[in-house]
């Protein structure tokens, strides 16, 4: 019972930081249409970052800022110069150019700061809680909070606020948009922006956890299941797929592959399931595909001839 | 295609075929790596350029070919057979990924071949007896028709064989009705839908198609490296292979194998270019870099591929509308069809 | 090519009754009637968001009416799919012309000739069917001389005439039209008419035509059908609907 509540608090922290990231591709899904594989690009981008001021000596909560802000320079950057001249471009086009900025950013920070993993300066203070028998440090709880509070605080501004207003008309129907005095490329522009920076901060908080390496970059691909469970432009579906996949995966390696295995020790030749919590996101994904593909929260839309 | 077509392929094969006999061992590795290439090129351009199904599991794909040929050939069966194997193995599993697309569109469908990807590279670690799990299968020295393939020429030569034969009946295959359904389908499903088209059964058949000819790409893939390993049929691999059709032109025949040729001798010329100045340690990332530079930049200057630059060097244009001398009128202006995207 | 369906001129082929559907709360198609005969001409018309279009799209199977019934030789064609309808010889050709990039003339109707007779093989030669094709559909619709052009670079009025092509290559006995002069010059949509009426004469196919252009409605059809609302309001000869007062309200709009 401690177990599975360590591995419920430890899959929430973890969750969380997928929530951040889905949040980012559903924003962009919603006002440009385009499914951005360089998602996974800003985490890390933004963890090196981070790094970078971090080891220059500025304050944790400095730091962060700052480098969820290069982040959103990033983002608003890439859609003014990569997507925006691509506004006509086929679907996989678009894709591949996600791909390709993915690529990019890896081969560069591989250029930088080279392949090894490097440990991250210290944001939170060390140590950990224990209550009830459980154990946490403090780098997964304040990195759960965090997470946490920000997707929640961005689901607020976009739903309450009159720029959060904006971007949901911008991403409704742009030309409607356009016809009623709204910037809608602004409106694009900074939700890449909100996007990237969100995401530079989710990459920021995973090194915490797990220290910084190039390997950040693949959360991204996680994210993709996350939003696809979740329903594609759905941000509270992005959130609450993202928190219900970080504990099933925990869950996985925690109690499901080590009973696996000990099953299969016992009956086969087979000693390891090898990492199962890595495919189970995608295996979620198909048979969320396949039984409702528009997602938790997604509706269904209709095609005209 | 035209007699003259045919010869024109022929003859460029026999060359390259001869020309793969005569090359040292690195030429011969380079026109091995362009042909197999160009294979799994031709094989996702039918999938996306032709029939408009995107797909992120050709990597994974042309992982089950090399482990599939790579067990025939290990356990004895001639390279024709293995490759076959391989081919009709990978249909089967080409036309499951598939099958969500008979439901799924577009973007989801995509995403859905993600899960593809990840899930096969999941069982390529798992299944060791069948593919010697992380560490990967050691593929023995195959013999086609009884001969031994004992050197990189012969092998390189082999490829290009298999490359024309791909080439020709693929071209073909879009010729008969399946092929242009392929079309409709990729324009729009719904259209295609009404005009009668059964949607399912013609996006099953290119899935089929393209994973048989992916399978055949990856068993030559194994029989080349002698070995298949998870690490080297990664969603990095799927990615170099859309870059491949889209540098090359989406839909067209002679895009994929520009694509192919130019996203396998890139890398190569940069090491060169790298050997030269001595930076012999920033080289993988710089390669990298540059790869992924000229992919978006490609993307966002010619969409169109390099392919469609060639007709254009010529000044000669493609066949045009005469005007409509009876019936509807007048002629349009120049709506220069384009293969899958419009320039803004 | 297959044997054409028993259809004799002169007996109602097609009769529709009651045909309804709904999407969420919106009726779009209540409870509409229309029948047809082979080798006549039957115009469908309305103010915009009257259903027209939405009728065809029924009874050509690609939405499913909640209510109604459809016999087309005394088989019931609603809810059957687009595909099962070209065997049973009933055919339509789109409103917007979908962009096919790379298709010609002729391929657009070696697609449509498939869809009815099953395909040619893989090594099967076509030089026969293509000159048949040429012969008999693409030289009476003024597209042999562009029968190897991309449809994309053909003018749009070729385009729908294209369309028709690949709709008449399978051979129906019952023709849909969905808005086939839409968007051509009033002298394209003379000529098309013209083809339209053509294609009657010499495939004794029987039409049903939604069309906006009341000149072309009035001088190519035998019979109109009226619609408003998403229901029959009048259905009769061309002259008659011209003085009908009822009609005359909904398209002009209330006296005083």
């Amino acid at each position: 019972m401690t177990l599975a509540l360590q591995l419920a608090v430890a899959g929430l922290a973890t969750g969380s930081v997928y929530a951040l990231i889905a949040l980012g591709i559903v924003l962009i899904y919603k006002c440009s249409g385009v499914v951005n594989f360089a998602q996974g690009a800003y985490a890390m981008l933004g963890a090196y970052a981070s790094y970078v001021l971090l080891s220059a000596g500025l304050p944790a909560v400095l730091a962060v800022l700052a480098s969820m802000g290069v982040m959103a320079g990033v983002g608003a950057l890439t859609e003014r110069l990569v997507l925006r001249p691509m506004l006509k471009a086929p679907v996989v086009a678009v894709m591949m150019v996600t791909l390709g900025l993915l690529i990019c950013a890896r081969a560069a920070c591989l250029a930088v700061f080279g392949p090894d993993q490097i440990a991250f300066p210290p944001v939170f203070p060390e140590g950990a809680v224990s209550a009830g028998g459980i154990f946490v440090t403090y780098n997964y709880i304040a990195a759960g909070i965090l997470a946490a509070v920000l997707s929640l605080g961005f689901l607020l501004f976009y739903a309450r606020t009159p720029m959060g207003l904006m971007q949901r008309c911008a991403a409704d129907n742009s030309r409607a948009a356009l016809a009623i005095g709204i910037h809608v490329s602004n409106q694009v522009s900074a939700a890449w922006a909100m996007s990237a920076a969100l995401a530079g901060l989710a990459g920021t908080l995973l090194a915490t956890l797990n220290g910084l390496s190039l390997g950040l970059a693949d959360i991204g691909m996680v994210a993709f299941p996350v939003v696809v469970v979740g329903g594609l432009s759905s941000l509270e579906g992005a959130l609450v797929a993202g928190l219900v996949l970080g504990v099933l995966q925990s869950f996985t390696d925690g109690l499901l592959t080590p009973a696996l295995e000990d099953v299969l020790r016992a009956n086969t030749g087979i000693y390891s399931v090898g990492a199962l919590q890595q495919v189970l996101p995608y295996a979620l994904l198909v048979l969320m595909l396949l039984l409702r593909p528009q997602g938790l929260f997604g509706r269904r839309g209709a095609e005209r001839i | 295609m035209s007699t003259r077509r045919l010869l024109l392929a022929l003859a460029v094969a026999a060359v390259l075929i001869a020309l793969s006999l005569l090359l040292g061992r690195f030429g011969a590795y380079l026109v091995r790596a362009v042909a197999i290439a160009g294979i799994g090129a031709l094989s996702l351009n039918l999938l996306i350029g032709y029939c408009g199904q995107i797909s992120f599991a050709q990597g994974a794909l042309l992982g089950v070919g090399a482990y599939v040929a790579g067990n025939l050939g290990n356990a004895g069966a001639d390279g024709v057979l293995a490759l076959l194997g391989a081919g009709a193995a990978t249909a089967a599993i080409g036309a499951l990924i598939g099958l969500p697309a008979l439901r799924l569109r577009g973007l989801y469908f995509a995403i859905a071949t993600l899960a593809a990807q990840a899930i096969l590279e999941y069982l390529f670690k798992m299944l060791e007896p069948f593919t010697g799990g992380v560490s990967g299968l050691v593929i023995r020295q195959p013999a086609f028709f009884g001969l031994p393939v004992a050197s990189d020429q012969v092998s390189a030569a082999v490829s290009v064989l298999v490359l024309l034969i791909t080439w020709l009946a693929l071209t073909r295959l879009t010729r008969t009705n399946l092929g242009r359904a392929f079309l409709v389908v990729r324009e729009s499903e719904v259209v295609a839908k009404g005009m009668g088209l059964d949607v399912a059964r013609t996006k099953a058949w290119a899935f089929a198609i393209s994973g048989f000819v992916a399978g055949v790409a990856g068993g030559l893939i194994g029989f080349a490296a002698r070995l298949a390993s998870p690490e080297a049929f990664t969603l990095d691999l799927s990615a170099d292979y859309i870059a491949m059709i889209i540098v090359g032109g989406l839909g067209s025949w002679a895009g994929p194998l520009v694509g192919a040729a130019f996203v396998v001798l890139l890398p190569e010329a940069i090491q060169r270019v790298g050997e030269a100045f001595d930076i012999a340690n920033l080289l993988s990332a710089l390669r990298e870099l540059a790869f992924g530079l000229l992919i978006i930049l490609f993307l966002i200057f010619e969409p169109r591929g390099l392919s469609s630059l060639l007709p254009r060097l010529r000044w000669t244009q493609r066949r045009q509308t005469p005007g409509a001398a009876t019936g509807f009128g007048e002629r349009a202006g120049a709506a220069v069809a384009t293969k899958g995207g419009e320039r803004p | 090519m297959a044997a054409p369906l028993p259809a004799e001129a002169g007996a109602v082929a097609l009769t529709a009754q009651n045909v309804t559907i709904r999407f969420g709360g919106v009726v779009a198609v209540a409870g509409m009637a229309l029948d047809a005969t082979p080798g006549e001409i039957v115009g469908l018309i309305g103010p915009n968001g009257a259903g027209k279009t939405t009728f065809v799209n029924c009874i050509c199977g690609t939405y499913r009416p909640n209510a109604g019934t459809a016999l087309w030789l005394g088989r019931e064609l609603l809810g059957l799919s687009p595909h099962a309808l070209l065997k049973l010889g009933v055919a339509r050709t789109f409103q917007n012309v979908a962009s096919l990039h790379d298709l010609t003339v002729l391929d657009i109707a070696k697609l449509g000739a498939a869809v009815r007779a099953g395909s040619g093989g893989f090594f099967a030669s076509e030089k026969a069917l293509e000159a048949e094709l040429t012969e008999t559909l693409l030289r009476p619709l003024h597209l042999a001389d562009v029968a190897h052009t991309p449809i994309q670079t053909l003018p749009y009025g070729r385009r729908k005439a294209a369309d028709l092509a690949r709709a008449l290559a399978a051979q129906p006995q019952l023709l849909l039209l969905d808005e086939p002069v839409a968007g051509l010059t009033s002298q394209e949509g003379m000529a098309m008419a013209a083809v339209i009426r053509g294609v009657r004469d010499r495939f004794g196919c029987a039409v049903i035509m939604v069309e906006h252009k009341m000149d072309v409605v009035m001088s190519t059809c035998d019979r109109i059908a009226v619609m408003a609302a998403g229901s029959k309001i009048f259905e009769g000869l061309p002259e008659e609907v011209q003085s009908d007062a009822e009609v005359q309200r909904v398209y002009l709009g209330e006296p005083g």
